[in-house]
């Protein structure tokens, strides 16, 4: 269970030099980092060419590679 | 929002999402069969339909989810940033309407290799496990994003006052999805 300083109004005691990141609730850090991490994969993904567009100049039917 | 409206618009989002759910479940299970069915025939009538299956459901779905959530949250004292989970479940849902409409290309490509496909010939070349890749993550995100709105976890943003400074009560559980 979260502590108390989750709840809706509840404010942290500002900390000394406690940064903003360390005052947010861990979940949504776990989100945060997750969805970072995907993010970062789609992009590599479409920069690297394995996005939609792959194929779009290649015609159909020409190689029977699904791009992604 | 007057209560009646705010409930009807929940309704509508909560319809609009799970529609979406289950349109992505369905989406998922077609695509599994064209990975593993040995008729050619039922591989290539898979890949033929995924297309306009994500045209008239999976877009429109995705997009009224969209709208009826930033509704719930304009209209509601939930708020569009005031709480982590609310948040989070734009981005979210920003993120996999984005990757959809990407992707609708590829089953656009999946289906013009079925259009042209040998009517007799081997499916070899058009399995993809790629469809079935999506479809599994979409139903994580789509599940990740369900369970946010039942359990509104604790957790506010700073970048806005907060309810209990602003004109009226604070928000009450179950007002948004």
């Amino acid at each position: 269970m979260e502590p108390d300083a989750d709840r809706p109004g509840a404010r942290v005691p500002e900390a000394r030099g406690a940064s903003r990141w360390a005052q947010t609730p861990r979940w949504v850090r776990v989100f945060a980092v997750v969805g970072a991490v995907v993010v970062l994969a789609v992009v590599v993904m479409l920069l690297t060419g394995h996005g939609p567009g792959r194929h779009m100049n290649h015609g159909l039917g020409m190689t029977g590679h699904v791009p992604w | 929002m007057r209560p009646p409206l705010r409930r009807l618009m929940l309704v509508a989002h909560i319809g609009f999402s799970v529609g979406w759910l289950g349109a992505v479940a369905g989406s998922l299970a077609l695509s599994v069969i064209g990975l593993v069915a040995r008729d050619p025939a039922v591989v290539r009538a898979v890949y033929l339909v995924l297309e306009p299956v994500g045209w008239s459901t999976l877009v429109p779905l995705s997009f009224a989810s969209l709208l009826t959530g930033l509704v719930q949250a304009w209209g509601t004292r939930w708020g569009l940033i005031r709480h982590y989970w609310v948040l989070i479940k734009l981005v979210m849902n920003v993120f996999a309407t984005t990757i959809l409409l990407l992707y609708m290309q590829t089953l656009g490509y999946l289906a013009g290799l079925a259009r042209t496909a040998v009517a007799d010939g081997p499916a070899g070349d058009l399995r993809s496990p790629s469809p079935v890749a999506h479809a599994a993550a979409a139903i994580v995100l789509l599940l990740t994003a369900l369970v946010l709105s039942v359990y509104k976890p604790r957790g506010e943003t700073s970048w806005v006052r907060p309810a209990g400074t602003r004109r009226g009560s604070a928000p009450v559980r179950g007002q948004a999805a």
